[in-house]
């Protein structure tokens, strides 16, 4: 029963990974929790969705396109919703305020044109699961994970390994030094953007194979913010630590207490680590330059 | 007056008490706050326990519910208000949803997600109209204050007002408290005017719908804080728009104000006795620059 | 008697030894400076000094008490005031309110009391405009007491950061570079008036700054740093002919001018 549980949280703490790493990694360049970063999640859902059924293209196809989507809908979202906000060095204040803004338009957009209904991903993946003893993995489960360790990998070896990441990497550390060296800022937030998006594309596909695509799925943002704090706002290592921790934990509490109280324990953790370790499990808080 | 007005004044002055708290706290002090809705259901239903259990009078229930919200907001918000302003508003975000779960969950007194129907109606007129405005009144005289002033050099930039000696935290927790109160009471009134309280008339979509008003006027000025909760009540009603392409505008909307006029409706302008009389002397300076302009016409 | 002391302070970021070991006192009623080269740690000791950044080692005491630990606003109220290096107004206020905020502890009146209009707060409040406007009327900036201090052209933003800082009736006052942007006329008037504020408020001053004609012709005493360690103190003739001071610095400098 532990280890069923076990396997659950490891794949909803696998989708939270792939959201939570996009959203710190906006929230490293350009400091700000993109509120709206749910709202991506739930296109590139749609996407791989009406990919599939409209479109009928192979799995794989749909989730680049969902990519794709994704990382185009947040790049228009940075163009319309931030850029001017940047450009000004508006307080943050109004990023959040016009994050919001964006999540409500997404969100009802979404609902009156598309329709509130849930919709479900056609079976992609025989659905008997794997059988280890008393332990059933469903198959989906495995490919969550797998999608997940190759996403994380690959955006692993752009940031650390090549030169656009570690103009990424300097962005996220200083942008105006950063734009002296010759890094275009406005050229990095795009790219940023566009792999917070991607990534998060990937997720949507992921949770609505899983469960089910619908309009306000980008509630899962704060599971998102969560686990960034969880783990370390800023950073990437950490959210993805903080996404498992968080998904694993929420499980558990799930099983043993209620499904209610999934959510509940969620924030009680995000609070109990405000409190107790507010830098996170890997991050260092930084202070602000006089 | 017919029920139908009134009731659209009574909506207002809800959604104005709630405002103002916000008002207060997000737009003045800069805290952002997403979790209205959290204290507006501790309002609501501790007054309702009051009035329906312990029969208690109607202005004693009022207040309790007020002061329930004041009272919650002070252990929220002494671990995130010492944090950026992102942590604080996911941390008020989560305190509305957790309010919505527990108050779902504790069945026995709260008639969980079912509710609780058959609430006296004590909310009227007169009543609520006087309290809004000794609130506004109120607020207005703290923003003008010159703890009101400390509060916008916390919005306006935390580390400079560090350094002219204002202690940044205790003024967001104070506004913190005066929101939770007004927020309480704002609840307390819609439950004893709608007569029945359920979960799910506090959670985020209404949340969303308070801060809309406040970034449409009331960022910078309570006036616009009063001008947008009447535009934003009364427009709906009249217009009965279907509720998600409602939404839709609100959100480009939203956008739009941050791009454009962050400032919202008014900006800082506030209805003083000042003010009039400096828009009565522009009024007529226009006036007279007609005047001079048709007489110069007259004599070609 | 020394008014602010630094005994081996030290503030590292990670691997980053912003200030190492710093040691230097500040007699009452001098005005000194604290010059060397960009990133020396010259802003890092003022965050030190006024409560932005807690120290890894050492200590500063102010009036023999020590600073540590004591929170920003703490700070600014038992005296010591600062303007910033990039000015830091308060945008959306007017130039009145700049200042006339900054004079809020001159005012007593509670919250509760804030809530009403009672006779005693209005008193006040008069009292502050007041006060307000004659520290405008000294940096010349009364008549734009209405105009959005973000609107103001620079060398009057600095100049009105000076007087939202006296507002704080501090008895030491840290400018970080008040001169920066400024050409020789109004760095000549900076001087003069640094100089008038000093001795009609009774101020100790510490100063940061690059241009060298305002540290030569204004201050007592000067010390040097660079890396975050001193290389130098004494009177500006010390420190102008200090072979140190000219290799690590200075000399850059008369190349620059």
């Amino acid at each position: 029963m532990i280890l069923q549980q076990l396997v659950n949280g490891i794949s909803i703490g696998a989708v939270y990974a792939l959201i939570a790493v996009g959203y710190s990694l906006v929230y490293s360049v350009l400091n700000f929790s993109n509120f709206a970063h749910g709202e991506i999640l739930m296109l590139g859902s749609y996407v791989g969705f009406f990919a599939l059924t409209q479109l009928n293209v192979p799995f794989v196809l749909s989730i680049a396109l969902a990519m794709i989507g994704a990382g185009v809908i947040a790049i228009l979202m940075e163009k319309i919703g931030y850029r001017a906000l940047r450009l000004r060095q508006a307080p943050l204040l109004y990023f959040m305020i016009s994050a919001m803004g964006l999540s409500i338009f997404l969100q009802n957009f979404t609902i009156v044109t598309i329709g509130p209904n849930f919709r479900t991903y056609p079976d992609v993946l025989p659905t008997q699961p794997f059988t280890l003893g008393n332990l059933s993995i469903g198959r989906i489960d495995l490919l969550i994970f797998a999608i997940t360790v190759i996403s994380l990998a690959m955006l692993t070896w752009l940031i650390y390994r090549t030169k656009l990441g570690s103009a990424i990497r300097a962005a996220s550390y200083n942008m105006n030094v950063a734009s002296l060296m010759g890094i275009n800022p406005d050229l990095i937030v795009m790219i940023v953007f566009a792999l917070a998006g991607s990534t998060a594309g990937i997720g949507g596909v992921l949770f609505g194979m899983k469960y089910t695509v619908y309009p306000w799925m980008g509630a899962l943002t704060i599971k998102a913010f969560i686990a960034a704090v969880v783990g370390g706002l800023g950073s990437l290592p950490g959210a993805v630590l903080g996404a498992f921790v968080l998904g694993i934990t929420e499980t558990f509490a799930a099983a043993f207490v209620s499904s209610e109280f999934r959510d509940l324990f969620a924030y009680t953790l995000m609070i109990t680590i405000i409190v107790l370790r507010p830098a996170g499990l890997l991050g260092t808080l930084t202070q602000e330059k006089a | 007056m017919s029920g139908y007005y009134s009731g659209i004044i009574i909506l207002t002055c809800i959604n104005l008490l709630a405002v103002l708290g916000l008002s207060l706290l997000t737009g003045f002090t800069g805290s952002f706050c997403f979790g209205q809705a959290g204290f507006m259901a501790v309002g609501a239903y501790v007054s309702t326990l009051l009035t329906m259990n312990y029969a208690a009078p109607f202005p004693l229930a009022l207040f309790a519910g007020g002061l329930a919200g004041l009272l919650v907001s002070i252990p929220l918000g002494y671990p995130t208000l010492r944090l950026k302003g992102d942590y604080f508003a996911i941390a008020t975000l989560g305190f509305a949803e957790a309010m919505r779960l527990i108050i779902e969950n504790l069945e026995k007194i709260t008639g969980g997600s079912r509710g609780i129907p058959g609430i006296p109606t004590h909310t009227n007129l007169p009543l609520i109209l006087v309290v809004t405005f000794f609130f506004v009144w109120l607020v207005r005289n703290y923003v003008s204050s010159r703890h009101g002033r400390n509060c916008v050099a916390v919005r306006e930039d935390e580390l400079a007002a560090e350094a002219i000696a204002v202690d940044t935290f205790r003024y967001k927790q104070i506004s913190f408290a005066i929101n939770g109160f007004l927020g309480g009471l704002s609840g307390a009134f819609l439950a004893h005017y709608v007569g029945f309280i359920q979960p799910s008339m506090f959670g985020i979509p209404q949340s969303t719908q308070l801060i809309v008003m406040v970034i449409f006027g009331g960022m910078h000025s309570i006036t616009g804080a009063v001008l947008a909760a009447i535009i934003l009540t009364a427009l709906p009603e009249v217009l009965r728009a279907a509720d998600a392409w409602r939404l839709v505008a609100y959100g480009a909307v939203v956008v739009l104000i941050m791009i454009i006029r962050p400032e919202g409706l008014l900006g800082s302008w506030e209805l003083s006795k000042d003010s009039l009389q400096d828009l009565w002397s522009k009024l007529q300076a226009r006036l007279n620059q007609y005047k001079e302009q048709r007489l110069a016409k007259a004599k070609e | 008697m020394a008014i602010l002391e630094f005994n081996g302070l030290s503030k590292f970021f990670g691997g980053v030894k912003a200030v190492d070991g710093f040691s230097y006192y500040v007699p009452e009623g001098n005005l000194n400076a604290i010059i060397g080269p960009n990133g020396a740690g010259k802003t890092t000791i003022f965050n030190l000094i006024t409560g932005v950044y807690a120290p890894t080692d050492g200590d500063i005491t102010f009036h023999g008490e020590s600073l540590i630990g004591k929170k920003a606003h703490e700070i600014a109220s038992i005296g010591i005031a600062r303007t910033f290096q990039n000015i830091r107004l308060f945008p959306e206020f007017s130039v009145l309110d700049n200042v006339r905020t900054a004079a809020h502890q001159r005012a007593d009146y509670s919250v509760l009391e804030g809530l009403f209009p009672t006779r005693r707060r209005k008193k006040q409040e008069q009292e502050l405009t007041d006060y307000a406007y004659k520290l405008l009327e000294l940096v010349d900036l009364a008549d734009r007491a209405k105009e959005l201090s973000k609107n103001l052209p620079y060398g009057h933003q600095r100049r009105l950061e000076i007087a939202r800082a006296l507002a704080l009736e501090p008895k030491l006052l840290l400018l970080d570079e008040p001169a920066a942007g400024m050409n020789p006329d109004e760095t000549a008037d900076l001087m003069e008036f640094i100089q008038q504020i000093k001795e009609k408020f009774n101020l100790t001053i510490l100063l940061i700054e690059h241009h060298m004609e305002v540290v030569m012709g204004l201050c007592d005493d000067i010390v040097v740093i660079d890396f975050g360690k001193t290389i130098s103190r004494g009177t500006p003739d010390e420190v102008q002919s200090d072979p140190l001071v000219i290799e690590a610095y200075l000399g850059v400098g008369e190349d620059e001018a």
